[in-house]
């Protein structure tokens, strides 16, 4: 990696006896698309506070390239930031909005016209320019805050929920909009949610953090493949979670026991080789087939039909129940409760966790 | 026809007492000050301007009024600087703080005119403010201060808590940050407060009967003396005047917001 444009280092920030932040690090590269997902109280809004310069940091040390950072107040910092709540000025029209950043930096007036008409088509809201914010739909005030957060051409934007407000068909429309706006600016983006989907469907990589300590970072699919502990592999998608026995190891692959039922599983980095631990299955990831076909008999107890895919908890003798969730339109059965089939899945699907 | 149901005779009879009993009183000084004779009374023979051209012509009512005037918009103008300060600093801090601050400042509302007059006569005589204008408007700013910040508090009370962050991330330091964005979102609250102030100050009179002698003399302390002295109908006159403005005023501010 070059040089991260923005560096994070042994951050800490205490709340009474809670740690919001627990020495937190991490490097963040030029130009990425960095997710912070996690619950409420992760931690994940305090760190992008503490980059932002809202809040001191207790402990460590946050870096803009090779310049310190951590107790600069943010106006100097020159990051973009886009909120939750939109937060726009109510008493100026979109125009005074977007030109608000630039006037502070006393740019010329045919300067700031000309930028704000840009960055107002950039985000389709030229022909509002004149409306006050009131006058604005949800979906419309947080085009004119990206707008607004990216007219003076700032190193980083930082995105704190952006998207959390809006209804569910719009939001899936601004994350095409937010992801391919940032294929087109290379600006560095921070993202912050709890919502796994928008984490997974914009960010270049992502950081999981839980209680201000990080859980796992990495690509979408690293991490949705690949989770290290039972945290992130429930939190990032839906997981099954099967407690088994190591009884041999062949390269990455673990030989793994549960009651009765013997399969492989992958070892997840850090994660136990030997001994008792807990393995990781994706609902997707299990097929459901006919009694004998697959290798382990079950028998269905309840379906939800969802449209695309249809969710079935299957119930094995030992194991217990599973949740498989399989294509609608490729079905050689029609799951339906009490019905017996039997439940199988690859080498690759199943990881075992190391303890969080 | 639809019956009309008793309950409703019965509201509107009241509303009808209530709004008379409210605006009688008022009412009654008008032909009062038309009156031709000499103490207040209602019109004899004919009706009259007589007081009214008797206001216009003392120069002791038009000092009073003159007087009322400039203390009230300096009282005016002071309350509104030091209360929407106040209540932008509580709504940037809004901790428990802030919000005890908030209470104690509206206390003046809270403590009867009487004795607070008497803490302002106590404490003026050590300071020497004893019938001065500046004492009056020392005294006057404190009992509008929490007009101002109730005001301005109500105005600022949907303001999103992100705006002074989106504002200083986007590189205004505190202060323009106060001023581009904050004050003007408080401005409604700032002009309710300020036309309050000055009506605070231009109302005023226990106080004022408390710290001032003969140097000072406001216009409620004018028609005080007015009716101890003699029952002069200039006061009603006065009276009528100050209605009358009030009506133009407030006629103004309903058709700007209508």
């Amino acid at each position: 990696m070059t040089t991260p444009i923005l560096s994070v280092s042994n951050a800490v920030k205490r709340y009474g006896d809670v740690h919001a932040l627990d020495h937190v690090s991490q490097d963040i590269a030029d130009g990425e698309f960095l997710t912070l997902l996690g619950p409420s109280g992760s931690g994940k809004t305090t760190l992008l506070s503490a980059i932002a310069g809202f809040i001191t940091l207790d402990e460590g040390r946050i870096a803009l390239r090779d310049t310190d950072i951590t107790r600069q107040p943010p106006e100097h910092r020159d990051f973009g930031m886009v909120f939750q709540g939109y937060a726009l000025f109510p008493t100026m029209t979109v125009r005074d909005n977007v030109a608000f950043p630039l006037k502070v930096r006393k740019r010329p007036a045919a300067e700031i016209r000309a930028r704000v008409d840009e960055c107002l088509d950039l985000v389709q809201m030229g022909q509002y320019a004149d409306r006050m914010p009131s006058q604005l739909s949800g979906g419309q005030q947080q085009r004119v805050a990206l707008a607004r957060a990216l007219s003076f051409h700032p190193q980083v934007l930082l995105l704190d929920e952006p998207l959390s407000a809006l209804d569910k068909k719009l939001r899936a429309d601004l994350q095409w909009e937010l992801k391919a706006l940032h294929d087109r600016l290379g600006v560095t983006f921070i993202y912050v949610t709890h919502d796994q989907e928008e984490a997974l469907s914009m960010s270049d990589r992502i950081v999981i953090l839980k209680d201000g300590k990080i859980q796992q970072d990495g690509k979408p699919g690293e991490l949705y493949n690949r989770p290290v502990n039972s945290f992130v592999a429930d939190f990032l998608g839906k997981s099954n979670f099967i407690d088994v026995t190591v009884t041999g190891a062949e390269g990455d692959l673990l030989h793994c026991e549960a009651k009765g039922a013997s399969f492989p599983a992958i070892a997840s980095e850090n994660g136990p080789r030997s001994g008792q631990a807990r393995a990781a299955l994706r609902p997707e990831r299990l097929r459901l087939a006919a009694p004998g076909e697959e290798f382990l008999p079950a028998r269905v107890r309840q379906v939800s039909y969802l449209g695309e895919r249809c969710q079935v908890i299957v119930t094995h003798d030992t194991l217990g129940d599973l949740l498989v969730s399989c294509p609608t339109w490729k079905t050689d059965i029609t799951p339906a409760p009490d019905l017996p089939v039997s439940i199988g899945w690859d080498r690759d699907a199943c990881v075992l966790l190391a303890p969080e | 026809m639809m019956p009309v149901s008793p309950f409703r005779i019965f509201f509107q009879t009241g509303a009808w007492m209530v709004t008379a009993f409210l605006v009688l009183p008022l009412l009654v000084v008008i032909p009062v000050s038309l009156t031709d004779t000499s103490y207040i009374g209602l019109p004899k023979e004919h009706l009259s301007l007589q007081h009214y051209a008797n206001y216009f012509a003392s120069p002791d009512w038009l000092k009073a009024t003159w007087t009322s005037i400039w203390i009230g918009t300096i009282v005016a103008t002071c309350a509104t600087v030091l209360g929407t300060s106040f209540a932008i600093g509580c709504w940037f801090l809004s901790d428990r703080a802030s919000a005890i601050a908030r209470w104690v400042l509206i206390t003046p509302i809270l403590v009867p005119p009487v004795v607070q007059s008497l803490g302002f006569y106590r404490f003026w005589v050590k300071l020497g403010l004893i019938d001065t204008s500046t004492g009056v408007i020392l005294a006057h700013t404190l009992l509008a201060l929490p007009y101002v910040s109730i005001s301005v508090f109500a105005a600022l009370a949907n303001l999103d808590r992100n705006i002074p962050r989106a504002a200083r991330s986007l590189g205004a330091s505190v202060r323009q940050t106060v001023m581009a964005v904050i004050v003007p979102a408080a401005r409604p609250g700032m002009l309710t407060g300020f036309v309050f102030a000055f009506i605070v100050s231009f109302d005023e009179i226990v106080g004022v009967l408390f710290i001032t002698v003969r140097r000072v003399t406001t216009l409620p302390k004018q028609i005080w003396e007015g009716i101890q002295d003699n029952i002069d109908p200039t006061i009603a006159s006065v009276a009528t005047l100050l209605v009358i403005l009030t009506l133009i005023v407030t006629a103004i501010g309903a058709l700007r917001r209508s």
